[in-house]
């Protein structure tokens, strides 16, 4: 019986079951195709991790330990690639004599390296100025002791005598957190800061200056082993960090105690497993709400065949069939659909992951992979007995053969709506809103100086309660409109009734449920493409933004320290084939008290020519407003909000800035006044600083020095020209550019790429709404040709039945569009909203790809028109044919 | 064999078949509905087909509807202006199965046809509230089809059709789902309804009790009309 029915359901309903099995295809290929995102994402976070780290292991070798024997202990270690044994000393401070006067710093850390520590570890030592070996002074420590290369510093050692060094390089260490970091300290008895004084000796010097202190004070005296893994990890940062933590674990029991592992690897790879775990909620919320609305369209795309499938049920029960039959009919249909659609769907997932992501696999393990395509073909199964079985089951315990043969159905007020769950969704939804879109996400530094990120998931429970609250508003909405709003729609018709609209909207009102599902089903759609689109555009808009912060500008060109800038350089740049605007930036250092901070000065008429500069990188007023401040008011100063709460600064106090004078070479006393708050700025650092005007600090310091140059290409060509620019400068001057930069920022969770999955939930979306709109339309007609084809036997022309059809299509188009877009509106600046720790810089303005929308609006309309102009054409057929087929 | 013209032919025929004949599909599975039928009708004409199941009784109603399309032959509806489809009201038809909108209520089912024809909103509800009262089933107004009894939808179809005013009612089976009662009923609505707007009517029928309500009885087995009894009202037939 079970074979000859469902025999029957293919030969005469095809195109029903297919269009079921599509919309359950949907829903699965989405969450399959999500399954493939963090497999490709999740190896993108570990590649990155991995590549963000410049030391894997510092392996602190123990006070009494013989280094050697640990030297040869790493070197014995399974996937050690390279290591390099590097002396730690304490000077009591480092003095040099320049200009006439003598310069003394605090207590500094002078470091022994190999002649090979740079080829091991490329990304810790950048020379900014002189030779790459050496004696080099870091940047920091040069400005305080005005020294560059050639100039002769002399080291302090506690009880011994200072000895005289000469200086053949200054250095940037950019991974200085980590490189000073205390290795076995536990979390939060870190320094603050990497130290102010710090300077590089080749080992055999620094053994010459050092063994000595270390037999008088060992305790000034260690001895650290750089360790390079060969990298050999799995693609999950979770087994990736297994891996390397129990290898650190290993290696630390076969030194029996006689060093400790700073895993700076295992850092880095347990704050990526974090921000993969973050990502797998975070994409997967991203992508639920297609999967859920591709549930809902199969549900109602079920559902528009329920009256006949009420009526065979009825009629089969009248001729003697079992409940239990009839339900096992039920089921195979559910389990052959359901099938269908779960085939059907990971096969696209497989192809759309091939396509947007380079694999065709759903996870980044083999049992993640099983795991998700068996998690995704189950929901299709789920869906296909929750919109198939379950009414059908229902029916069957419900409804009477009489009742069963009814074609308009009785309209009973859901429980829902009697009690007003919309809005206790909507309430919830603004009050989690309230208390979550505060300061749950924050960037916050790890210990090791690794960017990771705080969440609250329970933050993303606001956009859902709200997307469900306004889907069953919209059904409220929607059912009053077309039930007691029937004299409006009435009149509302009539343009495209003419005499008929008095029965269409009686009609369109009795039977008004299924195009209320219809309406809410293209909202929730419109809501989901309109939300997903605003947040991936905003997304990108911030990461180009994080990009441009970073580098400051499409093309940056940093002076080294000391160097003059030969006159008609901003001039020269200016004239390189692609470049549209030339800014240039002074970087100076600046005493507030004791604090050392980095100064900017800017021309602030002009700055933003060659950078963009957001408001939500200052307080107390707008990028524009603070800019026009610092151009009125020469003296005024933007400082950071830790430096106001520092200092209990109020707006419009004096503050007394010392600068290095560049006529005497000595500090002297700027005053300024305080302004706003800077909390980001183009080539800044995240921590303190100063923005000030260029002009002014020039006057006051007589010294107009450039320290960088922010170059402006519109985008375009910025390797390119940034090439050029290189060739143009000589050495002495560091090019950067956006394209580079953008590979190397932000926490692995902000590095993710979201462009493939942006592509795929966009067209996702995009499908959705068109198969709400158009599938669901036509589908509803198509349960209605019966009255069609009795209207054409009473003498209804093309004429009236287009306007019948075209009703539905008009109601359909204007409610469910109006609906979506206020629901996609606010839906889009609650995500942005709650998701802001997600954005590094936070977003000043939305981004809303009005392209897309356009598209989205586009493809729904014409849907709707094509099966508006489908069913004219169908329902204009001999109306004896239909109704005997019928 | 042929009706005799009499001196009904003076009327203007309703409608005029010429050796009509329809067939359903194609090739192989082609099925010859109604053969070389040849018959009118004219405004006052009462007539019952009649004949076995298949016999191509409906089909002919179809035809003289225009809701079907003759695939040999000549039809023409020169009593009413041209195609019944072009002109809504002036034929009307009672289906043998369930015909009313089932979104619309009694009444509105009734206006339905008026309004079509452009009659307005107001007058039309009027003309079917008449309607619904001279089959005394005005307590039907406000249900829905699927609240009435086969009867009583059967009822309103045919208040539906006497609404409009139609010249020519075609009635395809009318009661083959009603009791004898209410098969009497809707009958006698008919039979009145054709007098008073003087309009022809034309009832298939297996019932011989209803046959025998009409003057005039066609007979047709196997799509072909065997035995047209001309009548004085002029309606005549031949196969």
């Amino acid at each position: 019986m079970i074979t000859l029915w469902m025999r029957g359901l293919l030969r005469r309903r095809p195109g029903r079951l297919l269009a079921a099995a599509a919309g359950i295809a949907v829903a699965v290929a989405l969450l399959a195709s999500l399954g493939a995102f963090l497999a490709h994402s999740q190896a993108t976070m570990t590649d990155r991790a991995v590549r963000g780290v410049g030391i894997d292991w510092q392996v602190q070798v123990q006070p009494g330990t013989d280094a050697t024997i640990i030297t040869d202990t790493v070197q014995n270690t399974t996937g050690v690639a390279g290591s390099a044994t590097v002396g730690f000393g304490t000077s009591s401070g480092l003095s040099a004599v320049t200009g006439g006067s003598t310069q003394t710093t605090g207590s500094a850390v002078v470091l022994g390296i190999p002649a090979d520590y740079r080829a091991l570890f490329p990304t810790e030592l950048r020379t900014l100025a002189g030779a790459d070996t050496g004696v080099l002074l870091a940047q920091q420590t040069a400005a305080n002791l005005h020294a560059a290369p050639g100039d002769t510093i002399t080291i302090g050692r506690s009880g011994l005598a200072p000895v005289p060094v000469t200086v053949a390089g200054v250095i940037d260490l950019p991974q200085a957190d980590s490189l000073f970091q205390q290795v076995g300290a536990p979390i939060g008895a870190q320094r603050t800061a990497p130290p102010d004084n710090v300077l590089l000796l080749p080992t055999d010097q620094w053994q010459q200056l050092f063994d000595p202190l270390a037999a008088a004070r060992p305790d000034l005296v260690s001895t650290q082993i750089h360790v390079q893994l060969d990298h050999q990890l799995p693609a999950d940062p979770a087994a990736a960090y297994t891996d390397v933590t129990a290898a650190a674990h290993n290696f630390e029991a076969a030194t029996t105690g006689g060093a400790i592992v700073g895993n700076n690897l295992g850092a880095a790879l347990d704050a990526a497993r974090a921000d993969a775990a973050y990502a797998q909620v975070l994409f997967l919320f991203l992508g639920l709400p297609g999967a859920v609305l591709a549930a809902l369209l199969t549900a109602t795309i079920a559902s528009s065949g329920a009256a006949r499938r009420r009526s065979e049920q009825a009629l089969l029960r009248a001729r003697g069939a079992t409940a239990t039959q009839l339900t096992r009919l039920a089921g195979a249909e559910a389990a052959v659909t359901g099938l269908a659609g779960a085939v059907l769907g990971l096969a696209g997932a497989a192809l759309v992951g091939q396509i947007a992501f380079g694999t065709a696999s759903f996870g980044s393990t083999p049992t993640a992979a099983i795991g998700w395509a068996a998690a995704s073909a189950a929901v299709g199964l789920a869906i296909a007995a929750a919109t198939i079985l379950l009414p059908a089951r229902r029916d069957l315990r419900r409804a009477t053969v009489t009742s069963g043969r009814a074609t308009v159905a009785l309209l009973r007020y859901p429980a829902w709506a009697r009690y007003g769950l919309d809005g206790i969704l909507l309430i919830l939804a603004g009050l989690v809103f309230i208390a979550t879109s505060g300061n749950n996400y924050q960037l916050v530094l790890a210990p090791e100086g690794v960017p990771t990120i705080a969440v609250s998931y329970w933050a993303l429970a606001g956009p859902a309660l709200l997307w469900i609250g306004a889907g069953l508003l919209t059904w409220r909405v929607a059912d009053l409109l077309l039930g007691r709003g029937r004299p409006v729609l009435r009149r509302a018709l009539h343009p495209l009734t003419g005499g008929l609209a008095g029965p269409v909207a009686a009609g369109m009102s009795r039977q008004r449920r299924p195009l209320t599902r219809a309406i809410v089903l293209l909202t929730l759609a419109i809501a989901f493409a309109a939300s997903t689109a605003t947040f991936n555009a905003t997304y990108a808009q911030q990461a180009e933004a994080d990009a441009q912060l970073t580098n400051g500008a499409d093309v940056t060109i940093t002076q080294a320290p000391g160097t003059p800038v030969p006159a008609g350089q901003l001039g020269a740049i200016g004239m390189v084939l692609g470049v549209r605007a030339v800014e240039p930036v002074q970087h100076r250092f600046a005493y507030i008290g004791t604090d050392l901070q980095d100064l900017y000065g800017v021309r602030p008429g002009t700055i933003t020519t060659a950078t963009a500069l957001q408001d939500t990188y200052f307080s107390g007023g707008t990028a524009t407003g603070l800019m026009s401040t610092l151009a009125a008011q020469p003296d005024s100063i933007l400082v950071s909000a830790e430096t106001v709460k520092d200092y209990q600064l109020q707006v419009g106090d004096q503050i007394n800035l010392r600068l290095v004078d560049g006529r005497t070479n000595q500090l002297t006393t700027v005053p300024f006044h305080y302004v706003g708050v800077v909390s980001e700025f183009p080539t800044a650092p995240k921590d303190s600083f100063f923005v000030a005007n260029s002009a002014y600090v020039a006057a006051q310091t007589g010294n107009d020095t450039t320290g960088a140059f922010l170059v402006d290409t519109g985008g375009q060509n910025t390797s390119a020209v940034a090439q050029e620019l290189r060739t143009l400068l000589g050495p002495t001057a560091t090019v950067t550019d956006i394209t580079t930069t953008r590979q190397t920022i932000g926490s692995s969770l902000t590095a993710v790429d979201l462009t493939g999955l942006t592509r795929v939930e966009l067209a996702f979306a995009l499908v959705l709404a068109a198969a709400a709109g158009g599938l669901v339309l036509g589908l509803g007609l198509a349960e209605r040709r019966r009255t069609f084809a009795i209207a054409t036997a009473l003498g209804a022309n093309r004429r009236h039945l287009r306007g019948m059809i075209s009703s539905d299509a008009v109601v359909l188009a204007v409610l469910g569009l109006t609906a979506g877009a206020v629901a996609g509106a606010v839906l889009s600046v609650m995500l942005v909203k709650v998701l802001t720790g997600v954005f590094d810089p936070p977003p000043s303005a939305i981004a809303v790809p009005w392209g897309y929308l356009g598209i989205v609006l586009a493809i729904t309309v014409l849907a709707l028109a094509a099966v508006t102009a489908a069913a004219t054409r169908t329902s204009t057929r001999p109306a004896i044919g239909v109704l005997r087929e019928l | 064999m042929s009706g005799p013209a009499n001196d009904s032919s003076a009327l203007t025929e309703l409608v005029n078949c010429e050796r009509v004949a329809h067939t359903y599909g194609r090739g192989v599975t082609a099925v010859v509905a109604v053969h070389d039928v040849t018959c009118r009708v004219l405004p006052g004409t009462r007539v019952a087909i009649t004949g076995p199941s298949g016999s191509g009784k409906s089909t002919l109603l179809h035809l003289m509807a225009g809701l079907e399309t003759v695939t040999t032959g000549a039809l023409s509806w020169p009593g009413l202006g041209g195609h019944p489809l072009e002109h809504p009201g002036r034929v009307g038809i009672v289906f043998q199965g369930p015909s009313l909108l089932p979104a619309l209520n009694a009444v509105e089912n009734v206006a339905f046809p008026l309004q079509l024809a452009n009659t307005g909103d107001h007058e039309a509800k009027e003309l079917a509230m008449d309607a619904l009262r001279r089959l005394g089933i005005t307590d039907l107004a406000g249900k829905l089809p699927q609240e009435m009894s086969g009867g009583q939808a059967q009822r309103v179809a045919v208040a539906r059709v006497i609404a409009a005013g139609p010249a020519l009612i075609l009635a395809d089976e009318p009661t083959g789902q009603l009791d004898h009662h209410a098969a009497g009923l809707v009958m006698d609505v008919l039979l009145q309804a054709a007098d008073e707007l003087g309009a022809g009517l034309v009832v298939s029928t297996h019932d011989p009790l209803i046959a025998a309500r009409l003057p005039e009885t066609w007979t047709m087995r196997d799509g072909r009309m065997l035995s047209p009894t001309p009548a004085t009202t002029g309606s005549g037939a031949r196969s």
